[in-house]
């Protein structure tokens, strides 16, 4: 670290004061500037010239929804149906014909099935885990595109930690920042987690505390409260102004101090905060109450979907990346909506999973392409892993009932939209046990690097962990096949 | 017709072969490296690349040769036809090569790798086709001023005395590039004025370059600052040579202000800046005794816990709620006593016994296995970063896979067993099966020093192996220990260390000023590691009371100390001083009304709130770099708009809420809120300024704005 302590990472590389004077005229605290200096865009020096001149799809999207189902979902029993395969393996829900033609899904998924025009469902995710069957593990491999390597001496992975690799919204939101005053990664309604392990694979890691997610931790299908977003009840807009008047008297009484700190950014940073909560348009993408009962009903009344409204409001509002997590714990209890169905799986998909996963996804998406939204934002939804394929037995360790189904990363499925990704399309196919994939696999990473290829990022980017050690940003080859 | 060329080829290069000798050594290794095979994004990474893996940077040329040779059944030469390998086709792109194209069918390169394929792919002598030594003209390079430029040469001297000229396969990296910058012809330009560090490497043999791109600006004169002690004299022998003019000293308020967080991690108090400022005495006098009272302060004490505790990694999370407490307390109490620096870290690694009756023991609590105890052991108290030499060589460094396991085996006898207690562990020698296996065979290591010891410490290989660790450590012939807790101790009065990071001490990443840290560690040698005196002569010197103002010579130096930069206050320093300001209690939930930020045990306390927002480290790993000290949105968010900052200036027992009720002028309320907040009185335009803002309106409301943006203020935030 060359830094000196107390100067930003990231300024080094941005314009200095001198030509940020150049840029605009400082108004109060620098408010009416721009942003952009601010939140360097790194992807364009980091793309070689010509790499990816008329590669399609890439830098397609604006914006990214990632709506990660922890717990792992069946895919067989949802995305995947198998109805030719023996009883013990297709379980007992029927198929249903799609938009997509010839292809079916779950008789539970019948919204899903009116919606699949605007998506591609891949059918051949897949990957061998590094020893760890956890879902940690693996939830740490499918968003920061590295195997944890981290356990603690009782089996459990280790919280995160200041060394962790960092999460596919944090990554974005240092490399590719969005340019309005809002929150650059948002998740919702809580931080992913298993048993006591909260957060691991969704923090910032080794780019520090700075790009970790803004969490909420309330339940967006009741009323939330939004303190360091709103003005608080004793400070009118007017009398923060003042304020901010004040200070800009005090520090501009001491030149020499605003010199030895014209390279710290301290000023842009407070004009970002103050914009963010004056203009409240972050806040106000966060009020729910200014949708119709009826959009509302839409999505579903439940934290899913709800979160999932949310997650379009904030897209509209200039946030680059907001995750959707499944609101159970991975590990929780399925009858109480955990996707983890090892004690009991068909009559808890039917009846609570699929109808709030069918309702929530489906209005996303018909929504988003609605408001045209979909052209520009990456909509991705996906689990950690699917579920074994035959019932009743344990594939991770776990005991499992006669109906219940393990882990299974070796094959499972996802759905993908927007911003220019072919509708209506199967990609990849399974076989005949829905065990492995037939054809196209897909890794997890290959799925990362689609999402930061769309994004105009170039997921062969070097990035430096803490100890400086140079590390691409994954190791994965982009889908631009599904840009057709 | 394609028989007959690939005869026509094969006959040529049994030709061309048999004129000079090729050998993967010497000749092939060096091509590789060069074009980057070995990189550790490529096939180097610890997995390979598409199931090709070399060692990482080519450390093991043993490895790397068998790997081209037996991986792919040897898919990978055609020795009949060397132009038809996969060697030759895939880097120069004759066949699709995920790494694209390395060099052109008609380079050099190429010729010589045909040539060594079709001399039968000979591996060579190490005995003498290794390289012995790199020398690299001229040792230290000099530029007259910017936009100047110079190419260095590389030779390389081999085991047989031959030597042959590799400035062009030798990697060359600048560690600033914006003040000397490496093109693709080894040729090193002036880029501004400043110092960098060229790490010149080639065939796992390195050697460092000093640049100094001189001020070419006419009309330098030295004007000697008063010097204080020998910090001082290093200093400014540096500086004149550079043509770097020091910032002159600071004024006596802001030298409190600055002094009294760096030692006790607190603002001074009103009462104290008016009476330091009152004190007629002459100023250097003053500020000595001042510097003597703070380090009498308990606060003091208070303060340099929470570093160690930082350090050592004090948390709950490894030691229960029991144990933090008693290592929290040991820690203070060697802090107290001021206890010898070598002898607190004796008394670490030879501990035994109960982490409640023996609370030293509980370092080995944390990190528990022998590994990662070895790493935390050689980069806090070595600043040696051993973790990368775990599955590799060091990439930048001497330190080898075999010196990890011999490190590691210090502690492969330390055996942790429940106690009586709950809560309680019993550190222990273990009495059999305790040996260190080496990764790669399963062999015993046997313990052995980083570095011989002067004072022949003998090795035993019994379960007291650790003892003689400890003697080695703390030994005044370490030429670790010393420098180290100089170099650290330095960082934490400057913002950074004479070497930067603190704890990556390595021949690759030299000290900005040698003989600065030689007297340093001289001094903690020569008063028995009195971390006290340390400290204390560092902030008497000038350079610590020096300026952040920078003048016309030192403006672009960073590296030197000529300048005072402002720093961060810390997490905890920040919301103590808020409270103290506000006269508030400190925003902490579940502690004590009297414990403030600075003497919170761990990072359990008030987690996920303003301490980890403003960058308090986790207490996760032992790096320095664990504390961050950027800014960031939300911060910038808390402090305008979060609870901690608005809830103090509000407090209805608070600061404003008294000074609105003592009927004092308003011009006496503006001044108590200077000293209380910035710790200076107000300059007349600002008293005039901010007693025109009180009489606007509602007092009280208009004293809480002032206060609030007095706390948002930039020389609230910094020390400067």
């Amino acid at each position: 670290m060359l830094n000196i302590p107390g100067h930003p990472v990231h300024t080094c590389e941005g314009p200095t004061r001198r030509e940020l004077m150049r840029i605009g005229s400082i108004g109060l605290m620098g408010i009416s500037l721009p942003h952009f200096f601010l939140w360097r865009d790194q992807s364009k020096a980091a793309v070689a010239d010509g790499k990816y001149a008329g590669a399609r799809g890439f830098e397609s999207a604006k914006s990214v929804v990632m709506v990660f189902l922890q717990g792992g979902p069946s895919h067989i029993d949802i995305w995947d149906p198998k109805p030719d395969a023996p009883q013990n393996i297709r379980g007992i829900f029927k198929p249903i014909p799609t938009k997509i033609k010839g292809t079916y899904i779950s008789e539970h998924m019948p919204m899903m099935a009116q919606h699949l025009d605007k998506a591609t469902l891949i059918r051949s995710m897949s990957y061998t885990p590094n020893g760890l069957f956890n879902h940690t593990a693996a939830i740490y491999q499918m968003l920061t595109g590295y195997p944890p390597d981290k356990v603690s001496p009782s089996g459990q992975l280790e919280p995160p930690s200041p060394a962790d690799f960092p999460t596919a919204g944090s990554q974005v939101s240092k490399i590719k920042p969005p340019k309005d005053p809002v929150l650059p990664f948002v998740e919702l309604p809580r931080p992913l987690q298993e048993s006591g392990i909260i957060g691991k694979g969704g923090s910032a890691g080794f780019l520090g505390k700075a790009y970790d997610p803004y969490r909420m931790y309330q339940d967006p299908a009741k009323p939330i409260k939004l303190e360091d977003l709103s003005l608080r009840k004793e400070i009118p807009p007017q009398r923060l102004k003042d304020r901010f008047e004040l200070l800009k008297g005090i520090n501009g009484s001491m030149p020499d101090l605003e010199k030895a700190l014209g390279e710290y950014a301290v000023d842009e940073y407070y004009g970002k905060a103050y914009d963010l909560v004056l203009s409240g348009k972050t806040r106000a993408a966060m009020d729910l109450e200014r949708e119709t009962p009826k959009m509302r009903e839409r999505y579903g009344n439940h934290t899913f979907g709800q979160s999932l409204l949310m997650a379009r409001r904030l897209i509209e509002a200039g946030t680059k990346f907001v995750q959707v997590n499944w609101p159970s714990v991975a590990n929780g209890d399925p009858e109480t909506t955990a996707w983890d169905t090892h004690a009991a799986n068909f009559a808890p998909l039917k009846n609570l999973h699929c109808p709030k996963l069918d309702r929530g996804l489906s209005a996303l998406l018909d929504d988003m392409d609605q408001r045209g939204l979909l052209k520009e934002t990456l909509v991705v939804a996906v689990g950690e892993f699917g579920r074994s394929p035959r019932l009743g037995v344990s594939t991770s360790g776990n005991s499992n009932s006669p109906d219940g189904r393990d882990h299974w990363p070796y094959c499972y499925s996802a759905v993908i939209a927007g911003a220019g990704i072919a509708r209506g399309m199967q990609y990849g196919e399974s076989d005949a046990t829905a065990s492995s994939p037939k054809e196209k696999p897909v890794h997890p990473n290959d799925l990362l690097a689609t999402v930061y290829y769309a994004l105009g990022i170039d997921p062969d980017m070097e990035i430096r962990n803490h100890l400086n050690q140079p590390r691409e940003l994954v190791k994965g080859k982009p889908l631009a096949d599904l840009w057709v | 017709m394609l028989r007959k060329l690939i005869l026509t080829s094969s006959l040529a290069a049994a030709v061309l072969g048999a004129e000079v000798r090729v050998t993967f050594l010497r000749d092939v290794a060096p091509i590789m490296n060069k074009v980057g095979c070995m990189s550790g994004t490529c096939h180097g990474s610890a997995k390979g690349k598409n199931g090709f893996k070399l060692s990482l940077r080519g450390y093991d040329a043993q490895f790397d040769y068998e790997s081209l040779l037996y991986d792919l059944s040897g898919r990978r030469f055609n020795r009949a036809d060397p132009g038809k390998s996969l060697m030759l086709a895939k880097p120069s792109q004759e066949v699709a090569h995920g790494g694209g194209l390395r060099f052109e069918k008609s380079s050099d390169y190429y010729k010589t790798i045909y040539n060594w394929i079709a001399q039968g792919v000979p591996f060579g002598d190490p005995e003498k086709d290794s390289v012995a030594e790199l020398r690299v003209e001229p040792k230290e390079i000099f530029l007259a001023k910017p936009g100047e430029a110079v190419t260095p040469k590389v030779v390389a001297q081999f085991r047989d005395g031959l030597t042959r000229d590799v400035t062009r396969e030798a990697s060359i990296e600048s560690n600033t590039p914006d003040v000397a910058r490496v093109g693709t012809t080894a040729e090193v330009k002036g880029e501004r004025v400043g110092e960098a560090t060229l790490l010149v490497r080639y065939q796992g043999k390195f050697a460092t370059v000093p640049v100094t791109i001189v001020n070419p600006k006419p009309g330098f004169a030295w004007k000697q600052l008063p010097q204080y002690n020998y910090i001082d004299q290093k200093l400014d022998a540096k500086l004149e040579r550079l043509k770097i003019q020091p910032s002159p000293l600071i004024d006596d308020a802001t030298f409190l202000r600055r002094v009294s967080l760096d030692l006790t991690g607190l603002i001074p108090t009103p009462d104290a800046v008016q009476a330091f400022l009152a004190d007629p005495a002459p100023s250097h006098v003053k500020r000595s005794k001042m510097i003597d009272k703070l380090i009498a302060n308990p606060a003091f004490v208070d303060h340099w816990t929470l570093k160690w505790g930082d350090l050592l990694q004090s948390s709950r999370k490894y030691l229960g709620e029991k144990g933090v407490y008693a290592f929290h307390d040991w820690i203070r109490d060697s802090i107290a006593t001021n206890k010898p620096y070598d002898r607190m870290v004796h008394e670490l690694l030879t501990s035994r016994g109960s982490s409640y009756d023996e609370p030293a023991a509980n370092f080995f609590r944390v990190t528990r296995d022998a590994k990662p105890t070895m790493e935390k052991t050689t980069q806090v108290f070595l600043g040696v970063r051993m973790v990368c030499a775990q599955c590799h060589d060091h990439p930048f460094e001497r330190w080898t896979q075999n010196q990890y396991y011999q490190m590691a085996a210090f502690f492969s006898a330390v055996g942790l067993r429940p106690g009586y207690e709950v809560g309680e562990e019993i550190v222990f020698d273990q009495r059999s099966d305790y040996g260190m296996k080496h990764p790669k065979d399963g062999r015993l290591v046997k313990p052995a020093f980083l570095i011989a010891s002067n004072g022949k410490i003998p090795v035993p290989d019994d379960q007291s192996r650790r003892d003689a660790l400890a003697d080695w450590l703390t030994s005044k012939d370490n030429p670790f220990f010393a420098k180290a807790i100089a170099n650290r101790v330095w960082s934490y009065f400057f913002g950074r260390g004479i070497i930067e990071p603190v704890d990556d001490i390595r021949a690759s990443n030299p000290p900005s000023n040698p003989a600065l840290l030689e007297a340093l560690t001289q001094d903690v040698l020569d008063h028995n590691f009195d971390l006290q005196h340390l400290m204390r002569t560092i902030v008497n010197s000038r350079a610590y009371q020096t300026s952040i103002v920078a003048n016309d010579w030192n403006a672009s130096d960073r590296d030197n100390f000529s300048h005072a930069f402002p720093r961060r206050l810390s997490a905890e320093e920040l919301m103590d001083a808020v409270a103290a300001a506000a006269g508030a209690r400190p925003d902490l939930p579940a502690v004590p009304e009297d414990i403030g930020a600075e003497q919170v045990v761990d990072p359990h306390i008030g987690k996920e709130g303003f301490l980890d927002v403003f960058g308090r480290p986790s207490r996760e790993s032992s790096c320095e770099c664990e504390r961050r000290s950027d800014f960031s949105l939300p911060q910038a968010l808390n402090l305008v708009n979060g609870r901690t900052i608005s809830d103090a200036v509000a407090d209805p027992k608070g600061r404003i809420a008294k000074l609105v009720l003592s009927g004092r002028g308003d011009a006496a309320i503006v001044e108590d809120m200077y000293l209380a907040s910035l710790s200076r009185t107000p300059t007349a335009q600002e008293s005039e300024h901010a007693v025109s803002y009180l009489s606007g309106g509602a007092k009280a409301a208009r004293a809480q704005d002032l206060l609030w943006a007095l706390l948002n203020s930039k020389a609230f935030l910094y020390i400067y």
